[in-house]
Parts: C-alpha cells; structure tokens; sequence
C-alpha cells in the first residue's frame, strides 16, 4: 500500500507543476478582492461560500467531473501494462466521481478505428486512446476535439496531435537504451559491438521515435554494428524467433535490444536458450509492473528502462481533471507530459515500480 | 369482370368458422412462406436485425443516422472483402488471401500515391490490377492446374504476407508520415454519395447488385454456381471449368484490392496488421449468411447478410467494453450455433414443407345422384362403353384428351411428351407429329388448323400442320398479394378457343405440380383459376381465380359463353364472354355423381362430359373432415389412402341448359378407366384417358354422320377459306 502512496504523492506533485504552468496561459483578470474589514481580524473572516471560496471551488469541480464518462481505447486488454494503465485510470477517475468505460480492440486496429469512431458518437467527456499506429486513428481523433471531445494519447502518439499526450518522450528512451549499449559494447569494452534491434509495429509512435534516437545515439560509437533490425510487431514469439536467428548468425552478439519488454522477454528467452545468458545483454523499456521486476530479478531482463505506468495513469487522470475543469476547448492544448524514466537492473530498482495489478 | 368469386362458398355447408378456419389456414401461409427461395437465408436475416435491434437498444445514439452513416463507412471495405470470398466459396473453392490481398493492395495504393506520386485515377487501375493479378495467380494455379484452392491460396497468402511486411519494413514509416492532398482520393475515402451515403458504401452497394444480377441472372453467375454444385456434372454440360474458375479467382482479387483501396483512402494506414486474420472473418460471414461452404448455394445478399452479422456483432460488443477475447468466443459461439441452425434449417426446410404444404378444407357435397343400374336416373350404369374398338392399343400411353383433324386423322398427346398421330384406315398408322415435351393435356385446333395444346408443366403451345412446335404462352400476369408465383405456368390442363381467336384454359392447380395433382383433390382447395391468352395481342390474363381445380373447357355452341369444369365440386360452370352477362358466371350443373374432367361439343347441341372418377360415400365424407384427411396423409402410405374411385369409365351427355340426358359407362373401367376425354367425329365417339393403353372409339347411332369439330367451330373448309 505505501509504495502506491507514494507514487501517487509524486503524480500529485506534477499535476501541481502542470498546474502552475497552465494558469499562466489566461491573462489574470484582477478580480477585485475585498479588504478584509477592520472590525474583524483577517483570520477568522473564513468565507467558504464565496465567490473563491472552497465551497465554490469545489462545487466547480464537482460541475465538472461527476458523472462524467472518460471512454479508454487500448489496443489490446490482458497485458500488464494494459492493465495496470486500466485498473489504475479506473480507481482514479471513480475517485472523482467519473465514469470509466473500457473499449478492447484486442489487437484488432478495425475493431479499434471502430470503437473510436462510435465512441465520437457518443460524445463521453473525455477520450484516452493507445494509437495501434502513427494513422490508423487520425482523422476520427481529429474529428473527436472537433467535436469537443479532448483526446489524452497514452505512449504510441498519432500523427494527429490532441489536447495531451502521456508517455515517454521516445527519443530519449532510444537515447538512453543506445548510451547503455554504447557502455556496454561499444569502444573499449572489449566486446564485439553487434547489437541486434527488435523493433514493434514499425508505423506505431513507439517505433518510429525511439529508433530515431536509438540510432542517432548508436552512430556516435564506431565500434557498434548493427546487425540486425526486425520488427516483431509487439509478438514475443516473433522476437524469440529473430533473435534465435540472429543469435546463429552472430554468436558474438553484444545484445539485443526491444522497443518493449513484454515483447522482449521472448528474445530474452532466446538468449537464454542459446545458453548466453549474461553474455548477451538484453535491453527494453517497459511499464509491466511486477512483470518486469520478475524478468530484472531473474536475469532474463538485464536492464529494463521503466516509464512507472502507475504514474502514468495517474497523471492521464489528473490531465483530464485538469483539461474537464479548465475548460479550454481541446484544439488549444497540445501539453506533453513525458515520464519520468528511471533504470531497472538486478537488485537496483525501486520496489514501487513492482505494481501489481492483480491484487 | 367477375375475378375473385369463390365457387364453393354456396355448396359449403356446416359451422363458418369451420370453414373459415380451414381455408384461411395459418399453416397454408406458412408453408407456401417456407417454399420460397429468399427464405432460405431466413435465419441469418433475423439473426442480423435482432442483433441491429439489441445493440439499438443497449446502445446510446446507436439508432442514430450518424452512426449509421459511421458504421456503413467501416462496413465497406469487410464487405468487398466477404463478396471476394463468398464468390470463391460459391464456385466450391476457398481463398484464403483475400485478407493479403486486401493488405496488399492497401500497401500498393499508398506507394502510388504517396511515393510514386501518381494521379489518383492511375492509382485506382493499378491497385485493382495489382489484387487482380494475385487473384489470376491463384486462378491460374487453380483452374489450370488443378491444385488444391484450400492449400493454393494458403500459400499465396503466406507469400504476400511477406511481401507485405518486406515492403512495410521498408517504406511503412515514410508512409506512414505522409499524408493526401487530392481531392478524389478525399472523396473515395470520406466522401458522401448522393449527400448521405458513405462513398465506399454506394460502392459496395452498386457493386454488390451487379454481382448480384451477374451471379442470378448472368451465363456466368451461373456456370460459376454450377461448378460449385458439381464441377463433374458442370463439365458434362459443357462449362468451361478452368476459364470459370480462372475468373472467378481473378473477380476475388478484384474485389479484396477494391476493399484494401477504399481502406487506404480512408485510414492512409500501413500498419502490420491490416487485413490479418480478414479471411477468417470472412468465411465467418460467408458460412453465417448461409452460402454453403461446399459450394454452389448462395447469393451476393446473403454473403453481405453474414457480413453485416460479424461487423455488428464485433462492432457491439467492443463497444459495450467487453474484454477483447469475450469478444472473438462470442463471435465463434454464434458462429457455432447459427452453422448449427443453418444445417437443420436447410436440412429440415423441404421436409417442413411436406409436412404442412397439405391444407385440406371443407368440400361439402350433397348426396350423389344414383349410378344404379335399375335407379332410372340418367347416370344409371350400362355398357355401352364396353363393346369400343380399340385404336393403338398398348402403343399409346395415357391419351388425356383425343381430337380429329378435317382429314379425319386422330391425335392425342402422351406421358412422354409427344403427339402422335393415327391415321389411315382404322387408325393403324401411328407416327410422332410433335415432340413437345412436358405432359401435353387438352386439345383444340384453331381457325387455322393449328393444334393448340395445354402443356402440364410448361403452359400453352401450339403446333402447326407441318408438325412444328411453337410456344404461345407460359406466363400470366402475377397477382399481387400471393406468395406461390403465381405468374408462371404449372399445370395448364385444358382449353377451348372462342369465334374471336382468343384461347381460354384452365389452369387446375398453381399449388400442385402435374405429378401430384392428386394431391390438390385431398387438399379440395380452390387453387385453380380460368386464364384468357389473345393470339392478336400476345397478352395472357387471368379471368377468374381460386376456382376448384378448374378441368375441361368447352365452348358454348352459340360462341357466347364458356363452359368449365371444376372437377373436386363435381359441377360445371358457365362464364359468359360475349351477350348481356358477359363477365358474369352461372352454375350450370351441380352435384354430378363423379368427378367431370373434358368437355366437348356434341353434333346435336349438346355436349360431352368425360367423368374421370365416380364418386363414393366414403370419398364425399372424407372431403367434410379436412383433419381426417390430414392425418390420413400425414400417416398412411399414399397406396392406403382413400381417394376418388377412378375405376369407372364414364361419358356424361348435358344439353345447353345443363341437363343431363344420357350416359356411356364402362363399369369397372375394364377398357377405359380414368376416362378423361372424348371427342365426337362423324358418327362416331373417341375416347382418350390420362392412364390409358389405348384411345376408344364407339358407334353413336342417329348422330350426324358429317358432324366434325373443326366445322363446328370454323364451319366448312371452303368457308374457312373464304374468310
């Protein structure tokens, strides 16, 4: 219990920051407040019903959030991240009196295009959508804020822009994942320098950014080689299988790298089967939870680069209170909340990125 | 005009509701509902409204014209998809790569488009020819040579799968970057028809109705539905089996490639997944609509039927937040059980049918007028029949109705389809004069020596003097509010022509065919009706409905009326054509002792009467209980059952005022059983039967030794051929 209080003390703390930073956008408008009165002391003139009131803040709040539906479109249920994404939003929004409803696409983008494009329809309050692709949903994400309807995009980002994204800034995660190879394989480390990369979708969000910085980063060591670039399309299965391949092809292989890690486990799997364990690094970002603390612990995982999906959805929620409150019209937001990423390796991680969702 | 009258309304007797019950039977609509083909796909179709209906209702806006419009636009492109499929199925293969195909030819619009920079009409031919050669590959493996459909196209699907994420790994993510600025492209993806209608959906729309006239109407809808029955049997009628087969492939490419092109303009998506796994879902429709999977039933409506199934059921239930894979058991699970009801309904249809087609009403008649020997009556029983000389015996099988040309040669139709010919001294000579087909009944020759035949089975044809065979009518005008189409011809039984040219003939039955008439005598149902074809206008129209198995047609000695038959009443009516009660209709005899067939003219004004049956106590009581005869057919094999005596021969003579004057009878119908026609000639009286080995002939002492139909019609031959 204490590790998801803190973690939500922490989402609390950035909704303040984003606060901060969104009131500056409207002009004060010098409401005139009145002095207090000298027959009483400033202290004890407590107005809970005025105008700034508590009452009247709350009462705001409550206009703005109770009753309300935020309609979630992830591309599949079952996953860990999926999950602790839904289960999280779900207490989060109950929380404040809204409405949560989940449509599953099951890894189906028609079915998902589909669910979007009705959801449109039915006008909930506030969409939460997880992009199969950089297209697939654009133009009905378009037609949804058009519609009044902000749209919060979670990790795999569309093409089209919506009031807010929540996920890793990708490029760093690519980034960071090629700076880890690099201590690892690159110049000096007496290693071969091969990496082999397990791409995703290749037209999901995901894919496209974080290969832009991981090769910008690996580029600027001479001695890595990139010897393979496959996309599993999010499939373990298929990533076992490639990295099978490539590990036959390349039994000097340095590592391996995933643009996912539940994905990922399956080339760690095949790591493991071909008896590398430990010589062969395998690296993934991810946000599984309990998951990945289990592949970090036992070794199948050597480093996993977390984005702490509790806190994300926390902070999906806290945006969409936020946006639901303010009520600035959807197509004038285009805020970025990036994760805060931090690095999971055997026995240096925090115990709070273990969630556990099915408790 | 006097159309609609029912006849045996003023001979029923007994409790109205009764009657009205047995013949407005609920059971009567029923079955004659099942009959229809449209009802075969009956199941799906209401499975798909009540699904439309339940997500309606459960579903907030879901009735509303914007969903419509947003659900008919995603509908589309699975639509292609499930026709590209049903049409394979249909031929009695399978293509597993309509969903590659569909991906491919997504893949294929957008590299057009996007990086070769293409116009977009260019753009349209090339993706259409792109899944058009994938769909001639697998016709071509197919069709020539005769690989496996099920293994062929995995295999196609497979490599276009790979070529597929090949050109994904490649080119998805600039693709995926870029975006469209033409305006037809807009269209083709976003566009309304018509101000309301998606663009793709119009598309599939008019697509789909030309598949559908191709597939019904169409030589190569159905050679293509043929194959799939029986590629052998196909191939024995001469269809060229491989080009078939080849184009119906090539049609499946086509057809997916429209789908992945509407998709791409729609969503400009080149995710990895597009398409994947649209096979299963495909044959899930086809399967669901009811085309069989072993080929050669279904149509384009039912293909689309399954698909509106699977699109709105998915659609639903992730819309109702139901967890991914709940969803894809609830689609198996209905797959499973409609696959189940499907099987019993077809299964089951025709068999239902049987059961319930059979609506016996009530036929009451009074007590039969005595047959007796030493009754008195003019029905007593003599053999008068029984010394006639025979004419072709045993080389004649079931002469319904005989008739005598000017040159005194006999003809009568047969069982098999012919008119034959006697002719030369006592008729020995027999030749084929025309080979009509289906089971020639009554016959008139007109003013210009054709002879005219009712045709069972086929309707009314005529045959010149050299012998050739022309089709005068098959069809009436349809009536509006009847199941059973009514428009076409089933079982024409007899006909006479009026002085001015027009043909009237009776039509015994539109429920029954010729090879059950009988049944229609246990139903006692006014199934019949009178029907009017003018040589001068081409036109058919039908006089008189519902009457009760409508038999001989005579007419009048003045031209002014028609003389009928109705042969389960046991009466004869009268239908005025010309004079002051033209148009009205009179009973002329009722109550006659056995069951009246052909009528004819007689040389001295009168006419002849063939009686097919005699009637029996039993028999008349057995026509008051619809529900004994009901379950006595439902539950006794058909040689057990009580039907008309027809073990009698008999020829009735009534004059102009439907009095009966005299009898011919053959008892025990050793020489002329089922005695259905006779025909008077120069003194002498031929005698034809719908079961006879022969034709009859007997003396008519005091007849008028001249006297000849054809004059008696058409007057003399110098007059004819003056006029």
């Amino acid at each position: 219990m204490s590790k998801g209080m803190t973690s939500g003390r922490r989402g609390g703390l950035m909704l303040a920051l984003l606060l901060l930073g969104a009131c500056t956008v409207p002009p004060d408008t010098g409401q005139p407040v009145a002095p207090p009165s000298a027959s009483t002391p400033a202290v004890s003139n407590l107005d809970f019903n005025g105008p700034e009131g508590s009452n009247a803040l709350r009462a705001r709040a409550t206009a703005a959030l109770k009753g309300k539906t935020i309609a979630w479109v992830p591309q599949a249920l079952g996953l860990p991240l999926t999950e602790i994404w839904t289960r999280v939003m779900r207490e989060e929004a109950e929380a404040r009196g809204m409405t949560f409803e989940v449509r599953d696409s099951n890894w189906d983008a028609t079915a998902g295009l589909q669910a979007v494009s009705s959801l449109v329809g039915e006008r909930p309050a506030l969409m939460v959508i997880h992009n199969p692709n950089v297209q697939i949903y654009a133009k009905e994400l378009k037609r949804a804020e058009e519609a009044g309807i902000p749209v919060i995009q979670v990790n795999m980002v569309s093409n089209q822009k919506t009031a807010a994204y929540v996920g890793p800034d990708w490029h760093q995660v690519g980034s960071m994942l090629g700076e880890e190879i690099i201590r690892q394989c690159g110049s000096g480390s007496g290693k071969s320098g091969k990496v082999s990369i397990v791409q995703g979708e290749l037209t999901s969000g995901v894919s496209i950014e974080q290969m832009e910085g991981l090769s910008a980063s690996l580029a600027t060591d001479k001695a890595i080689q990139i010897v393979s670039t496959q996309t599993a399309n999010w499939d373990a299965t298929k990533a076992h299988d490639i990295t099978a391949t490539v590990l036959q092809q390349h039994p000097d292989l340095c590592a391996t790298v995933g643009f996912w890690s539940t994905m990922q486990a399956g080339a760690a799997e095949a790591v493991k089967a071909a008896g590398k364990q430990g010589e062969v690094k395998v690296y993934a970002s991810g946000g599984e939870g309990k998951v990945d603390c289990k592949h970090v612990d036992s070794g199948l995982l050597t480093k996993v680069l977390s984005y702490d999906s509790p806190s994300q959805a926390k902070a999906i929620i806290q945006l969409a209170s936020f946006i639901l409150q303010s009520g600035v019209p959807p197509e004038n937001l285009r805020v970025a909340n990036y994760s805060t990423l931090r690095w999971m390796e055997k026995d240096h991680y925090d115990p709070a990125l273990c969630y556990d969702w099915a408790r | 005009m006097n159309t609609g009258v029912r006849y045996n309304g003023a001979l029923l007797h007994g409790g109205l509701l009764r009657r009205l019950y047995h013949r407005w039977s609920l059971k009567l609509l029923l079955s004659e509902l099942l009959a229809k083909r449209w009802m075969e796909p009956a199941i799906p179709f209401l499975l798909m409204w009540g699904l439309i209906a339940y997500f309606a209702a459960v579903t907030p806006n879901y009735a509303s014209f914007a969903n419509a419009s947003a659900l008919g636009r995603q509908f589309a492109d699975m639509g292609f998809v499930v026709m590209a499929m049903g049409l394979v199925v249909i031929s009695g293969g399978i293509d597993l790569s309509v969903g590659a195909v569909f991906a491919f030819a997504n893949l294929t619009a957008l590299m057009l488009l996007q990086m070769f920079h293409l116009p977009v009409p260019v753009v349209i031919v090339g993706t259409l020819l792109a899944g058009g050669m994938v769909g001639a590959i697998n016709g071509y493996l197919v069709g020539y040579l005769k690989s496996r459909p099920f293994l062929t196209t995995l295999v196609t699907l497979i490599i276009l799968r790979a070529v597929v994420d090949l050109l994904s790994q490649r080119y998805s993510v600039p693709l995926a970057m870029g975006s469209d600025r033409s305006w037809l492209w807009a269209y083709l993806g976003r566009g309304l028809a018509l101000w309301t209608v998606p663009s793709n959906l119009m598309m599939l729309a008019v697509v789909g109705l030309v598949g559908h006239i191709m597939l019904s109407r169409s030589r190569p809808g159905w050679h293509l539905t043929a194959l799939g029955s029986s590629r052998k049997a196909a191939r024995h009628a001469g269809i060229a089996v491989e080009r078939t087969l080849f184009f119906t492939y090539v049609m499946s490419g086509l057809l997916a490639a429209a789908g992945g092109l509407f998709y791409a303009a729609r969503l400009s998506s080149t995710g990895s997944d597009t398409g994947a796994g649209w096979e299963v879902n495909a044959l899930t429709a086809v399967v669901l609509g009811g085309v069989s999977l072993s080929g050669g039933r279904g149509t384009v409506a039912r293909m689309l039927i399954g698909a509106v199934i699977v699109f709105v059921l998915v659609n639903g239930l992730v819309r109702m937040g139901l967890p991914g894979p709940m969803t894809s058991t609830a689609l198996g699970a209905l797959l499973l059980v409609a696959v189940g009801i499907d099987m019993k309904w077809a299964k089951n249809r025709l068999k239902t049918i049987q059961k319930i087609y059979l609506n016996p009403t009530v036929v009451e008649l009074r007590p039969a007028p005595s047959t007796a020997a030493d009754s008195g009556t003019p029905y007593a029983e003599n053999d008068r029949l029984r010394d006639s000389r025979e004419i072709g015996l045993d080389c004649v099988e079931g002469p319904e109705d005989v008739i005598l040309d000017r040159e005194d040669r006999l003809y009568c139709g047969t069982r098999d389809g012919l008119i034959l010919r006697f002719s030369g001294p006592d008729f020995s000579t027999r030749e084929v004069f025309a080979r009509i087909g289906g089971r020639p009944l009554g016959m008139a020759f007109d003013r210009e020596d054709n002879l005219i035949i009712c045709v069972g089975g086929m309707g009314l044809y005529g045959v010149k003097p050299d012998g050739t065979v022309y089709k005068l009518t098959d069809e009436t005008n349809r009536s509006w509010f009847k199941l059973n189409d009514d428009a076409r011809l089933r079982l024409a039984d007899d006909l006479d022509i009026a002085p001015d040219g027009k043909i009237y003939f009776s039509e015994a039955t539109i429920r029954y065919e010729m090879h059950s008439w009988h049944l229609d005598g246990m139903e006692g149902r006014a199934n019949g009706r009178m029907i009017c074809f003018d040589p001068a206008t081409g036109k058919t129209q039908t006089l008189i409905k519902d009457i009760c198995f409508p038999n001989g047609v005579c007419t009048a000695h003045d031209g002014q009326s028609i003389l009928f038959a109705s042969t389960w009443l046991c009466s004869i009516f009268r239908y005025w054509i010309a004079g002051p009660k033209k148009g009205q209709i009179e009973t002329l005899i009722d109550n006659l002792p056995g069951y009246p067939d052909n009528i004819n003219r007689a040389s001295d004004g009168s006419y002849w009467l063939a009686m097919v049956g005699i009637r029996s106590p039993a028999f008349d009581l057995a026509m008051r209980n619809p529900g004994f005869r009901l379950r006595m057919v439902k539950q006794v094999p058909p040689d057990e059952w009580i039907l008309p005596g027809i073990n009698n021969g008999c020829v009735v003579k009534f004059t102009e005022q439907g009095e009966v004057v005299e009898s011919l009878w053959d008892p025990g119908g050793r020489k002329h059983a089922t005695l259905t026609s006779m025909r008077e000639h120069k003194g002498k009286l031929y005698l034809g039967g719908l079961e006879n080995n022969r034709i009859g002939c007997i003396d008519l002492p005091g007849a008028d030794p001249d006297w000849n139909g054809c004059d008696s019609y058409w007057g003399k031959p110098e007059v004819a051929r003056d006029l």
